[in-house]
């Protein structure tokens, strides 16, 4: 027996009423604040090779795309990931624009396998920006100030946390041990899932006791500026070191512009995504189970599309950000009611659209009622 | 102060749980206890605990419906959800196990047929061993299927192992540990951070109390 045509793939789903008018509404804000802050919008291509998301993503992220092959054999993708292609597009189509470039995007990605139980979402919007061809603080705070400034806009400051954290902090430490790559891996989700004793146990074979117990306290190492102090006792190595001076840096920024109520050191949030090199941050909302956005800094991706250079950019969840402001009455009454639109009527034709393309052109909303029309 | 939401698998565990949390400062009432309300708050109305089925607990957890869970690590093993696991608590101590008549089932080269509640981890374990497995999903009185002919063998939660010798099995093989872990949603520990870690303080401390004998 055939499925029946009313059946919806898993994942899949439609937009509506006021939340389809409250995705617009959000979106136009979003972009229209990453315009002031001169970032360029770029669509991408839906459909690209599967290759560039393996190299972009890594391959376990990649892995959970969509995936089929074009009429030559090569494996394509629909795209599960935007910043691997506006990377790309950095490296070639603008190679020779003047740096730093500011890009940014908003565009539907497709994921055949959800990364999580809650992510039940194979299709799911992303708006974004990418600050390529800048190594600083400066650039790293850019992209702070402008989630910022979508959070605030959008109401949702209030209840906000932004995590902070910069991979090298991880990075140092694993280098420091000697890990393999499996054991890097291991240890990454020992930290991340925030398993204080199994990571100890992991880390005694790599390292005296002690060491192991200072190191160990990693996953619990948040709060503000403070904790920096005692991540530099507890971790001794360069990199890392160089780390915590990067992140100690954009806090004192963060600092200075009172901004401190909105944000977090976190170095026990490492994240999953390949291609973070430096800073990453989490964005995280009063009112969602999970967090809303993320970011960071990935000097080495564009290497792989022919120009080396320095790179940092975040996306955030356009669904998770409907959802929230959906659920929450004030912010998004605007949305929720449209004008009443005007009725025309007429009992002929070229009368009733006469008057319509009059009303029209004073930008009025109308409704077209033609059951006055003479049959 | 924050109020938290905390995920108490009902069944084997549940005891254990609660007069963890007691001793973790939680203050429930035995009245509140002994109803067959699915949720209830403590005194002081900070915490409220919510009864599930034991893998349920990571769906809420995961969810942020409850902020904070009590999970055996078979659930973990097995749904692999995306949670904060920041403590191992010692109740709930067991093995997950293969269990067979006989150890005669390694000298099988073809297929080996699995009868288990926990196929994902069934399936990762003889992965790992490069054996080719039937997996014969059940959801309860797994030890009757090796005895039946239904399966060669079956993976599951082992405890005293009386369950297995009344019913003619042994273990084959300890695929791994299992304790119980406090989970945590990942939102809730950036969101409500001192109450999680308050909670989670409270509790290791508990658990750490009665390790030592005190």
């Amino acid at each position: 027996m055939s499925e029946p045509l009313s059946k919806i793939p898993a994942g899949m789903r439609y937009y509506c009423g006021p939340e389809a008018r409250l995705r617009r509404t959000i979106e136009t804000a979003v972009m229209s604040i990453f315009d002031g802050w001169s970032y360029e919008e770029v669509t991408t291509p839906t459909i690209d090779y599967y290759s560039l998301f393996e190299h972009g993503m890594g391959p376990t992220q990649a892995h959970r795309a969509f995936r089929f092959s074009d009429g030559d054999g090569r494996l394509l993708a629909i795209r599960p990931d935007v910043t691997s292609l506006v990377a790309r597009a950095a490296a070639t189509l603008f190679a020779q624009r003047e740096r730093p470039l500011r890009l940014c995007y908003v565009a539907p990605v497709f994921r055949q396998q959800p990364e999580s139980h809650t992510d039940w979402r194979r299709e799911s919007s992303q708006i974004g920006c990418e600050l390529i061809g800048a190594n600083s603080s400066a650039a790293d705070m850019e992209l702070l100030a402008i989630v910022c400034e979508v959070l605030q806009h959008l109401g949702l400051v209030r209840g906000c946390s932004i995590t902070l954290t910069d991979i090298d902090v991880f990075n140092g430490i694993a280098e420091e041990l000697k890990l393999n790559p499996e054991s890097r891996d291991e240890m990454r989700r020992l930290v991340d899932i925030r398993n204080t004793s199994d990571l100890e146990q992991f880390l005694v074979q790599y390292s005296s006791a002690k060491d192991s117990q200072a190191l160990a306290r990693l996953t619990q190492m948040s709060g503000k500026g403070e904790i920096l102090n005692d991540a530099r006792q507890a971790i001794s190595n360069a990199r890392s070191q160089a780390a915590l001076d990067r992140i100690g840096r954009l806090w004192s920024v963060i600092e200075s512009l009172q901004l401190t109520a909105h944000f977090e050191i976190d170095l026990g949030d490492v994240s999953r995504l390949d291609y973070y090199t430096g800073l990453t941050f989490k964005v995280y909302v009063d009112g969602a189970g999970r967090r809303i956005g993320s970011g960071g800094r990935y000097d080495g991706l564009t290497a792989s599309f022919g120009k080396a250079e320095p790179a940092v950019g975040f996306v955030l969840e356009l669904d998770a950000l409907t959802d929230i402001l959906l659920g929450s009455a004030d912010s998004s009454s605007a949305a929720k009611s449209v004008a009443r639109p005007a009725q025309i009527t007429g009992t002929d034709l070229s009368g009733l659209f006469r008057a319509a393309m009059d009303k029209r052109a004073l930008g009025e909303r109308i409704v077209i009622d033609s059951s006055e029309v003479a049959r | 102060m924050t109020n938290l939401t905390l995920a108490i698998p009902k069944g084997r565990v549940q005891a254990d749980a609660l007069r963890l949390l007691q001793r973790a400062g939680l203050r429930l009432s035995s009245e509140s206890l002994s109803t067959r309300r699915l949720a209830v708050e403590d005194e002081s109305g900070r915490y409220r605990l919510i009864f599930v089925k034991p893998t349920d607990v990571p769906v809420y957890v995961e969810h942020g419906v409850a902020d904070c869970g009590i999970v055996g690590r078979d659930v973990l093993l097995e749904w692999e959800p995306d949670l904060l696991q920041p403590l191992a608590l010692d109740i709930g101590v067991c093995r997950i196990v293969v269990a067979a008549k006989s150890e005669a089932i390694w000298n099988q080269f073809g297929m080996l047929r699995v009868a288990t509640k926990y196929p994902r981890i069934a399936a990762k374990h003889f992965g790992a061993r490069g054996v080719a497995v039937d997996l014969i999903e059940l959801s309860g009185s797994v030890e009757l299927a090796p005895v039946l002919g239904l399966a060669d063998c079956i993976v599951d939660l082992v405890e005293t192992g009386r369950t297995l010798k009344e019913n003619g099995l042994s273990i084959v093989e300890v695929i791994t540990q299992s304790s119980a872990r406090l989970v945590v949603n990942r939102a809730s520990y950036q969101l409500k951070t001192e109450a999680v870690g308050q909670l989670i303080r409270s509790v290791e401390q508990a658990s750490q109390r009665r390790t030592n004998g005190d």
